[in-house]
């Protein structure tokens, strides 16, 4: 049978939907209890994958490595962001305990000053006398912040104690018709129940400004929103490419894409019938319940890193074809309707939802089996991307270099 | 035999075609296709004017640069 979905979502008795996670001192609500080492300039990064493998080897617990590319000697908007990002990632609800690893004693001492509501410990390499004990002090580190973890206990918590980010990649026909709008009918319901949802990559909202103006809580939301969008498209118009006019692409008319508007419309159904509440800037947390918009550079792995920066504990990746894109702080769950990357890149793939091609299930019910996934993945099952150790986090940037 | 299409949202006016048996001329849900249509391509569900909305996902994704007939594939060379 062709299937029609039906608009509205069954309305959703709140507080029905619940999950085991690890309550936070500052009210949230972690998913994870990740004793992690957070590298903070990219100089310290091998001391920290060293320290990580030495303490796991000794039969530690997994330890999560958040290592980017961060620098030192950025200017202005760029090192103030980098620090902000950095912080709001130590301080991530997934995160039981952690060790920040500088290069200075300057930088330790002021990174010191800033964390209270978890166990953390800062430490300068500079503090060691010699690569060989700078490891060794880092393990220790870590050793101390291990007893400082073990044994806590998930506890009942409120489906709106999440937040969650959306991502899209390698996407295709069954993108738009298969993958986006489960994650739309996810969204639906996850906001019934008082979740924040946030959605980025704001080139890829070009096209969509009828649906941005229609699905807005407010006229001064949508222009927020606009106004990221035209700033985006001029940018991308002045650098002597006019994306707009390449797009969709020879593959994308050939995949059956006839229209800019269907392409975006195809990521952008990913929100399902929600209306947005805000228009956030990179890494700005949501203020509230709800959907929100956060303005970000195009690339997943970076737009990923501002939503969970942001204080999402669970990221939802759409995929047509195959894209080993994640978060490792926020488990990413791999969602794909192609039947034939289903077939051959099932190791890679959470949510099966070829089904939905072949017409044994309803948009509805594959909704259902995308929240039935991520309360797995909440209360604790490891998603693909955790299982290969998948992820990154990039900075965007904002100002040239010098 | 019938061929498996999926209509987005109630208002839309075409369908996307989501399997290979591009010489079957039926759908599931009984529309009948005029012509072969590949997987991932859409179909004109209703007599779409020229000059009026292609709607998919329940939005305009674009016009008719033509009159468009039930059961026609919706592409370049029709919509815009």
């Amino acid at each position: 049978m062709s299937t029609t979905a039906a608009k509205p979502i069954a309305p959703a008795k709140t507080g029905d939907l619940s999950f085991m996670g690890f309550a936070r001192l500052d009210g949230r609500v972690g998913v994870r209890n990740h004793l992690a080492v957070i590298s903070t300039v990219a100089l310290s990064n091998r001391i920290a994958e060293l320290a990580a493998q030495r303490h796991e080897s000794g039969k530690g617990e997994p330890v999560l490595q958040i290592k980017g590319e961060f620098q030192r000697g950025l200017q202005l908007a760029d090192a103030q962001l980098q620090d902000q990002v950095i912080a709001q990632l130590v301080d991530h609800p997934n995160i039981g305990a952690a060790l920040v690893l500088c290069h200075d004693r300057r930088a330790a001492q002021a990174w010191k000053k800033l964390f209270h509501d978890k166990p953390v410990e800062v430490l300068a390499v500079m503090d060691g006398a010699g690569v060989e004990n700078a490891i060794q002090l880092a393990c220790q580190a870590l050793e101390r912040l291990s007893q400082k973890i073990r044994g806590q206990l998930r506890v009942p918590c409120p489906f709106s104690a999440l937040t969650f980010a959306l991502e899209c990649g390698g996407s295709d026909a069954s993108s738009a018709v298969c993958s986006n709008p489960a994650v739309g009918r996810f969204v639906d319901e996850a906001i019934a129940h008082g979740a924040r949802v946030i959605v980025s990559e704001t080139a890829e909202f070009i096209g969509a400004e009828e649906v941005v103006r229609a699905q807005s809580a407010s006229p001064e939301i949508a222009q927020a929103i606009i106004n990221c969008i035209a700033i985006t498209e001029t940018r991308m118009a002045g650098d002597g490419d006019h994306y707009r006019g390449v797009n969709p692409t020879a593959e994308n008319i050939e995949a059956g894409l006839t229209t800019l508007v269907e392409k975006t419309m195809g990521a952008v159904c990913k929100i399902g019938d929600s209306h947005f509440e805000g228009c956030l800037t990179f890494g700005q947390p949501p203020t509230g319940p709800g959907l929100y918009f956060m303005d970000t550079p195009f690339f997943s792995p970076c737009s990923m890193t501002g939503m969970v920066a942001a204080g999402a504990q669970i990221t939802l990746f759409s995929m047509g074809v195959f894209n080993p894109s994640g978060n490792p702080l926020a488990p990413t769950l791999k969602l794909c309707g192609n039947p034939h990357t289903v077939k051959h890149w099932s190791d890679g793939i959470d949510v099966n939802l070829s089904g939905l091609i072949a017409g044994e299930i309803s948009l509805e019910e594959a909704g259902h089996q995308v929240t039935q996934t991520v309360i797995d993945a909440a209360n604790g099952l490891l998603t693909k991307t955790e299982q290969w150790g998948e992820g990154q986090f990039i900075m965007p940037r904002l100002l040239p270099a010098f | 035999m019938s061929r498996i299409s999926l209509t987005v949202h109630p208002d839309d006016n075409v369908s996307t075609l989501l399997d290979f048996q591009t010489d079957v001329k039926i759908t599931r849900d009984g529309l009948v296709l005029v012509e072969s249509i590949p997987f991932g391509h859409k179909v004109a569900r209703q007599e779409i004017a020229k000059g009026h909305s292609v709607i998919k996902y329940g939005v305009a994704i674009g016009k008719a640069t033509t009159t468009i007939r039930a059961g026609e594939h919706v592409h370049v060379h029709n919509c815009s």
